[in-house]
């Protein structure tokens, strides 16, 4: 058995944490399934799924550390005009800060409640905002 | 200040909705793989470059393609919906019969500030005699037009129609006549260069990204394409910021411009002042 549930939030800066624990913990909660797995993965290949903890100072070190890791000033070979799209594709930096965060996340789900540490904060990232984002939220079980 | 010169508004939610239509702009235009978005979405990414307004462009295919990627009406209802954001701009199919008529309704009872044509879409030579009842038109109203010109990416487009130099017929007979050549005519940028420093009444806008970062377009622009004191020597009252969206996103290209050494007198007039004296306004430098 399966019950699919989406968000859709518009982001306002290129790259935002936001935050959607209490979203997702009461998508859980009102689920018909009390006992499985829940799966949320963002339809997206600039965003990111994040699990951590939900500190100001922590976000900005991660944020921070994919910014190094991955700077804008790079020779990407994603820069260039695509026919397939009709327009430029100058957002490597968010397909590959993307690729580290990863694009989604699993909990255990038992008797109604996801089952997952004090810390666990889970976050949808943005990088390569400003835009409006859906994730999708899927309770697997029974 | 900043003015995007710029836009076209084919995917905004206010003027969507029949499925039939969307489909033919997308085809025509040449984009792909976008849904229709909202006027908060489009200011999110206004109010994060710092933006303040821009010019909406449609495209009159009458006769050509048999309808238009955005109508002079549609304008009209966005502008009348978001009037502090927006510049309405007009088109007309120049082998229209009804072509003045519809430039009577768009600058007179649309209120529409200036006009948009696509020669390289739309298959006509810019000096070609068939024009010139519509640039006197655009005279009599005192409207700017924009010209797309150089490469063209929509389908059925053909390039030298709209090469710079077919234009310069047009600066000679009209020199009261304040036209842009948009994309900065690339890759004919130099082409561009002549004419703008021959006729004060030609202008253009940084509307291109085609193969590099922003950064490195601008930077290409401003410093190989031109010499890299040319804006602040000779160009500083010509040359307006414009995106080109949907297909290039305009706060990228507004940083790349940003990383580009000028003038802060030049910069200002590029991000609006220019912009203002081309819809226009007497004062625009003041």
């Amino acid at each position: 058995m399966t019950d699919l549930h989406t968000l859709s939030w518009m982001s306002r800066k290129p790259e935002e944490f936001h935050m959607i624990t209490d979203e997702v913990h009461h998508i859980v909660s009102e689920s018909p399934i009390k006992n499985g797995i829940v799966l949320v993965m963002t339809a997206h290949t600039t965003t990111g799924i994040m699990v951590n903890e939900g500190l100001p100072c922590v976000e900005t070190d991660i944020m921070d550390t994919l910014t190094r890791m991955v700077p804008e000033d790079n020779n990407y070979m994603h820069a260039h005009f695509l026919p397939s799209y009709g327009a430029t594709g100058n957002n490597s930096v968010g397909h590959i800060r993307s690729m580290i965060c990863g694009n989604h996340c699993i909990f255990p789900v038992k008797d109604g409640k996801i089952i997952c540490g004090g810390a666990q904060d889970i976050y949808l990232v943005e990088f390569d905002g400003p835009q409006t984002r859906k994730v999708y939220i899927q309770v697997m079980g029974e | 200040m900043i003015i995007d010169m710029h836009i076209h508004p084919i995917y905004y939610e206010s003027i969507c909705g029949d499925p039939n239509e969307e489909a033919f702009r997308s085809k025509a235009f040449g984009v792909y793989k976008q849904a229709p978005y909202g006027y908060e979405e489009m200011f999110a990414e206004m109010d994060y470059a710092g933006v303040d307004k821009a010019a909406l462009l449609p495209l009159d295919l009458t006769t050509t393609e048999g309808g238009a990627v955005v109508t002079n009406e549609q304008i009209a209802k966005i502008i009348s919906e978001q009037p502090d954001r927006f510049i309405g701009f007009a088109s007309v199919d120049p082998r229209r019969k009804d072509a003045l008529e519809v430039l009577d309704r768009a600058f007179g009872t649309l209120q529409l500030k200036g006009l948009k044509l696509n020669p390289a879409k739309q298959h006509f030579f810019p000096d070609d005699p068939i024009m010139k009842p519509i640039y006197e038109k655009c005279l009599e109203y005192h409207k700017p037009i924009i010209f797309h010109a150089g490469l063209s990416w929509e389908p059925n487009a053909v390039t030298e129609y709209a090469h710079p130099l077919k234009f310069e017929r047009v600066a000679i007979e009209y020199p009261n006549l304040r036209f842009c050549l948009a994309h900065f005519g690339w890759p004919f940028v130099r082409e561009t260069v002549m004419l703008m420093i021959k006729y004060p009444n030609v202008y253009a806008d940084t509307s291109l990204l085609y193969l590099d970062s922003p950064e490195a377009s601008m930077k290409r622009l401003f410093t190989i394409d031109m010499g890299p004191l040319w804006a602040d020597r000779a160009l500083a009252k010509q040359i307006m910021f414009a995106s080109n969206g949907p297909r290039f996103r305009q706060f990228k290209l507004l940083r790349g411009l940003k990383q580009v050494e000028m003038r802060d007198d030049t910069r200002q007039n590029i991000y609006y002042r220019n912009a203002l004296a081309f819809l226009g306004e007497e004062d625009a430098y003041d």
